[in-house]
């Protein structure tokens, strides 16, 4: 029966033309930079792999927050037009409802972004190989850690929009929060926790350090590996709580 | 079959459903009828767990929902029309549904054709008018081909052609022993398909009962006379302290409108001294007429006129 919830979910996801469009979109970019940058690139023969990678993971990022987007609004969505109440008509169990969106979730996330990552390394490389370039893998550092980090963050991302969707409800404003979590709030929070005298407030906001974890290995200010990644799916793991006990208490 | 027992949900201050306790029984189409307001939606969201009652348990065939294993085989469930993704096409609805209430897809299609919608089905929901909406949601309501089915104003936007089909199709689930439960605003459609009312107001219980009965309870039944001796039977009537008016000019008319007697006791009276009768017809009320008489109270909107 949780086999059949989860084929459920998945077909919920892929019959919607909006969640293919921004699937499409989460793989184009991270791609299509890769490549405009290794075409346009002045000097591609001192462009080695470690910068690709670095090119790569950052645009990943963007393509995380999309995909964020997607999850909330595709939860957020069966609240809108009141599909809720038809799932939990058919799933009473809401648990179970919500524990496949998060599987669904965090496996077409870290399918894409893995699918991405590698697309966008082997075109990039093979343009920046017709061109002089020398980028391989051997000059990248850490590159499965690199990976797995990306990988961890985007189940997370995930998780956290879900748990996001579970509390508000509503997709305009789950979208927004999911977007300025990670571009204001974190940052404003982090500002006034400086302002207030208190020292390495960045390193503690969730988003960053499990941002920062993906290109930085732990030295400098940031929590790193896989601390980083960790913290924050401990605290995405809370919000998805959170908005299951508020779920289980609310009416459909 | 459905029991209700001492079902109660509150939203704030404001008690929505108060200690409703009600049944539907298998092979009848219950009426499922209140005022605006009056708290059937509620009720019937709190009866399969979409709303969390403060008290109270409803059960189907003496299981509570969530304790039923794949529960869309057993209760079918259409609350509104509107509770479908307009992005999605109605088969993959369905088959959404289907899938997660372990139902074999194959069914989609059955049900499509059941309703009327299998040219339609691959269309996107976003396409499909009210009416059809309604068909869509009543056959993810028989995807499981349930042994009860709950419906919430299930003939809205539907044509006279959409709602005779759904009259037929609800009586024919009864036929065949599965439980109805059906609100409506339509009273003339409840009075034509339901043969049991639960009549509601204010989140009370105001009456259960088979719908002649309720009707027969909540007015009052009259006989009316034509004769060339209306004057006599008139006097007749009264004499037997029963009311009497004469319809029209007093002088003139050859009509009455008789109230308190039954309609062979007026004809017996009228053979008593031999007076000629051009009409003798029980005049009975309508569901309408009994529906306003009993809930005129518990009317929680109405107009200022």
């Amino acid at each position: 029966m949780t086999g059949a919830v989860l084929a459920a979910e998945w077909i919920k996801v892929h019959t919607i033309r909006v969640h293919r469009v921004l699937v499409g979109v989460a793989f184009a970019f991270p791609v299509l930079v890769a490549v405009l940058v290794a075409v346009f690139t002045p000097e591609p023969r001192v462009v080695f792999g470690n910068e690709v990678i670095d090119l790569i993971s950052g645009t990943s990022v963007v393509s995380l927050l999309l995909l964020a987007c997607l999850w909330a609004i595709n939860l957020t969505a069966e609240y809108a037009h009141g599909t809720i109440r038809v799932t939990y008509a058919a799933v009473p169990s809401r648990w179970r409802v919500v524990a496949a969106k998060a599987a669904i979730g965090s496996l077409v996330t870290a399918a894409v972004v893995a699918v991405t990552f590698w697309v966008a390394w082997w075109v990039s490389t093979a343009v920046l190989s017709s061109r002089g370039s020398s980028a391989s893998l051997d000059q990248v550092r850490d590159i499965w850690a690199t990976f797995a980090a990306l990988i961890a963050l985007s189940v997370v991302v995930s998780w956290f929009a879900l748990g996001l969707g579970l509390i508000i409800r509503n997709s305009p404003a789950t979208v927004v929060v999911t977007l300025l979590w990670p571009l204001l709030i974190e940052n404003l929070v982090s500002l006034a926790f400086t302002l207030a005298g208190v020292d390495e407030a960045q390193r503690w906001m969730p988003y960053q350090a499990a941002i920062t974890a993906v290109v930085d290995d732990g030295g400098g200010d940031s929590l790193g590996r896989p601390w980083g990644p960790l913290y924050f799916a401990a605290v995405a793991a809370v919000l998805v709580g959170v908005g299951m006990v508020l779920e289980n208490r609310r009416d459909a | 079959m459905i029991r209700v027992d001492g079902l109660t949900k509150r939203f704030g201050r404001s008690v929505a459903v108060d200690n409703l306790s009600f049944s539907a029984a298998p092979g009848r189409v219950t009426g499922f009828l209140g005022p605006n307001g009056s708290g059937k939606s509620t009720t019937m969201r709190c009866m399969i767990g979409l709303d969390r009652a403060d008290a109270g348990q409803v059960t189907f065939d003496g299981s509570p929902y969530h304790d039923l294993s794949q529960p869309i085989t057993h209760v079918g469930v259409l609350l509104d029309a509107g509770y479908v993704h307009p992005a999605r096409r109605a088969v993959d609805h369905l088959r959404t549904v289907a899938v997660a209430g372990g139902v074999a897809r194959s069914r989609v299609d059955d049900v499509l054709e059941m309703v009327g919608l299998v040219s339609v089905g691959r269309s996107r929901v976003r396409r499909y008018s009210l009416g059809m909406r309604q068909r869509l949601g009543l056959a993810a309501a028989l995807l499981g081909d349930p042994a009860v089915v709950i419906l919430d104003e299930p003939a809205n936007g539907l044509d006279p052609e959409g709602i005779r089909w759904i009259r037929d199709m609800l009586r024919h689930l009864a036929s065949h022993g599965r439980t109805v439960l059906v609100s409506s605003h339509q009273l003339g459609e409840i009075s034509l398909m339901a043969d049991d009312l639960v009549v509601i107001g204010r989140g009370r219980l105001i009456d259960e009962c088979p719908v002649g009965e309720f009707i027969r309870r909540h007015t009052t039944t009259r006989v009316r006379v034509r004769s060339p001796h209306i004057g006599e039977i008139v006097r007749q009537v009264r004499a037997r302290g029963a009311d009497a008016d004469i319809v029209g000019d007093l002088a003139f008319s050859d009509a009455a409108v008789i109230t308190g007697l039954a309609i062979v006791d007026v004809g017996e009276i009228a053979a008593e001294f031999g007076a000629v009768l051009h009409e003798l017809t029980e005049v009975t009320d309508s569901l309408e007429d009994a529906f306003l008489s009993v809930t005129g109270e518990a009317a929680e909107f109405r107009s200022g006129s």
